[in-house]
């Protein structure tokens, strides 16, 4: 049956410290309160004390103001009251003794210095507060030297008559609890202060950690910045020189393979039409060979056509004369009627008016196959370094984007050189694509 | 439509027994084999050149019959030939104008077309190829006709054949009109439909009165009004 009070024991060591802390937030938190409490029972003890006597009464009531002013001023708010005491030492102003020690018994003036002290130190630098503790341990000592021999201590202890205590026994006893007094005061203080120092440290050591990660976080910002700077314009560079590539390679093709196949089948053409004029009806070598030339003729006007197709899905010559050009090839050769509007001041770069002329080659071919509509309208106008292009058709509308359709295709497309594509179809129709895109990649 | 249905002792009767004519193409391996074609067949290639300069200069100093011209030319190769097939037809209208490009477009036919009737054409490259056409379409060039490759016509007509008058006419019709944008006389198209040239211009008078335009005697004006209406 010992373990219940051992706990109790035990929960009631727990709430003592806890109880403790209540009570030592509190005065921390109320500052102003707790000083005139202590103020309060200054002027109290110290109207007991004087029991009358206006200088002291008034000596009292200064020290009380002066506590009151201890956290804002603290060096001067124990410098006046040292002068107090001082002043005190000198004139003789001394209480007119306690019951048991006279007038070793500390005084309120005392409590108030030794508070004081305890200010300082916690509050002042260290040096300051050293100094301050000298001159209390130096009062204490003036103090006691000053009444000590004039006033031998008469101890009323027992019936039977009175002890009488050495005049120096009291002295030191007195000078020993005035610097004690102090030296606690200063000491409380200074251990205070030591955890301020420690806690203002730490603060500093967590501001500093802080700033140091707001500039890291910065200085990663700016180089991010940088970074999608120097994409942004290999994108550009990577975007244009993608388009001047696929010009080059249609051009090459027409320079080259293009001319030298032509000129094959002009040459296949002629042996053609030579061997043709020039057989005998019965001659079945010559038949076979007029056939032969004849399947080589067609192979090669079959591929001229594929190639033909081929450079135009690479580079629309068309775009070398620019938008309004291109997207006139396109609207001539569309299913649908298409009415065509181009409004373009400053001819956007290559790369732009290729994106721009395969979206709307796209858009259209979805129109004729899907859309049922009767007529397309597309318009392509430059605003403000933009171009914007519109298709749209009276069709039946219903078109979405979704993920790996055409329409999705071509807004990865345009947003390769940040530009945007807004599709509006509701069911039932019409059909308007709005694209916009940056003059330049 | 193809070129190969009209055979080469056909066409080769309507040709001049002679031609003077100015080759301009960049790419010196066709605007040889060009050449060497024109000269076996036994005309005269007064002047082969590779740019649009040395063109007007040619023209202006043999006054040929006819000029043949490639689109892509230096310095830009995108419309040059274009706009010296423009420029001789200007100040020249003596001088007939076979343009050819490796692309069909529309657009840049109904301009080489536009304000000077007869002696131009506008034909594929891949046409050099049917080298007997070919002949015969510079030819007709060179003798005020038109030439109108195939591929313009049918791309026009198939751009708008699903609306607009275009859409009502028949099969047969289309063919028809397709010859007539040609440049080919009634005759031509009978042979080579293997019509009578009665039918033909009952095709012709059914055309016209779909296509809402009074018929005419002049080949040229035909197809220039056809043009019109199916660029317009």
């Amino acid at each position: 049956m010992r373990r219940p009070s051992e706990r109790k024991v035990a929960s009631r060591a727990r709430a003592y410290p806890g109880h403790m802390r209540g009570i030592w937030t509190w005065l921390r938190s109320h500052p102003w309160e707790t000083d005139l409490a202590l103020a309060a029972c200054i002027v109290l003890v110290t109207s007991g004390q004087a029991r009358g006597d206006p200088p002291l009464l008034a000596v009292g009531v200064v020290l009380a103001a002066i506590l009151l002013a201890r956290r804002k001023y603290p060096v001067q708010a124990f410098a006046v009251a040292l002068v107090i005491a001082g002043v005190q030492i000198c004139l003789g102003l001394a209480p007119g003794g306690g019951y048991y020690l006279g007038a070793w018994q500390p005084s309120a003036a005392d409590v108030t210095i030794a508070i004081l002290l305890y200010t300082l130190a916690a509050h002042a630098s260290r040096r300051t507060s050293l100094i301050g503790l000298g001159v209390c341990l130096l009062f204490s000592a003036v103090a006691v030297a000053r009444w000590g021999p004039a006033h031998p201590l008469t101890l009323a202890t027992s019936a039977d008559g009175a002890h009488s205590v050495s005049p120096n026994g009291v002295a030191l006893a007195a000078a020993a609890l005035l610097c004690s007094v102090c030296l606690t005061a200063w000491v409380l203080g200074d251990t205070v202060a030591y955890r301020h120092r420690v806690a203002y440290l730490a603060a500093l050591e967590r501001r500093a950690a802080r700033l140091e990660a707001e500039r890291d976080a910065q200085a990663q910002i700016a180089a991010a910045a940088e970074r999608a700077r120097e994409l942004q314009e290999r994108r550009a560079l990577a975007v244009e020189d993608g388009a001047a590539r696929l010009r080059r390679i249609e051009r090459d093709l027409h320079d080259g393979a293009q001319v030298r196949l032509a000129a094959l089948a002009l040459t296949l053409g002629e042996v053609k039409e030579t061997l043709e004029a020039a057989g005998q009806p019965d001659d079945d070598d010559h038949a076979r060979t007029v056939m032969l030339i004849g399947a080589a003729h067609r192979n090669a006007k079959e591929t001229l056509a594929e190639l033909r197709d081929l450079a135009r899905g690479i580079h629309p010559a068309a775009l070398d004369r620019g938008l309004d050009a291109a997207l006139g090839v396109l609207a001539e050769s569309s299913a649908v009627p298409v009415t065509l509007t181009v409004t373009i001041t400053e001819r956007p770069s290559a790369a732009i008016e290729a994106i721009a002329y395969f979206c709307a080659a796209e858009l259209l071919a979805n129109i004729t196959k899907h859309s049922n509509a009767t007529e397309a309208t597309i318009a392509a106008a430059d605003t403000g370094g933009e171009l914007e292009m519109t298709v749209s058709d009276d069709g039946t509308g219903g078109a979405r984007v979704v993920p790996g359709g055409g329409l999705h295709g071509l807004r990865e497309r345009v947003q390769t050189v940040d530009g945007r594509l807004v599709v509006a179809s509701p069911p039932g129709g019409p059909t308007t694509v709005t694209i916009r895109l940056p003059g330049h990649a | 439509m193809d070129g190969e249905q009209v055979s080469a002792g056909r066409t080769t009767s309507r040709i001049p027994a002679r031609m003077r004519i100015v080759i301009a193409e960049d790419a010196a391996i066709m605007r040889d084999g060009l050449t060497q074609t024109l000269l076996r067949r036994g005309h005269d290639v007064v002047a082969a050149v590779g740019d649009p300069a040395a063109l007007l200069e040619a023209v202006a100093g043999h006054e040929p019959d006819v000029a043949v011209v490639d689109v892509r030319m230096p310095p830009t190769h995108t419309d040059e030939g274009l706009r010296a097939a423009r420029a001789i037809r200007a100040g020249h209208p003596s001088v007939g104008v076979l343009v050819f490009s490796q692309y069909i477009e529309a657009q840049s036919a109904a301009e080489l077309f536009a304000g000077y009737p007869g002696g131009v054409g506008y034909l594929l490259k891949d046409r050099v190829a049917d080298v007997s056409d070919f002949i015969d379409a510079i030819s007709r060039v060179a003798q005020g006709g038109t030439v109108l490759d195939p591929e313009v016509v049918s791309r026009l007509l198939g751009a708008r054949s699903k609306a607009g008058a275009l859409a009502t006419l028949t099969a047969r019709e289309r063919e028809v009109l397709a010859l007539i944008a040609e440049g080919r006389s009634n005759i031509a198209i009978a042979e080579t439909l293997y019509i009578t040239g009665g039918v033909v211009e009952k095709h012709i008078a059914s055309i016209f009165a779909k296509l809402g335009l009074a018929p005419s005697d002049n080949d040229n004006r035909r197809v220039i009004a056809a043009l019109k209406y199916l660029e317009s």
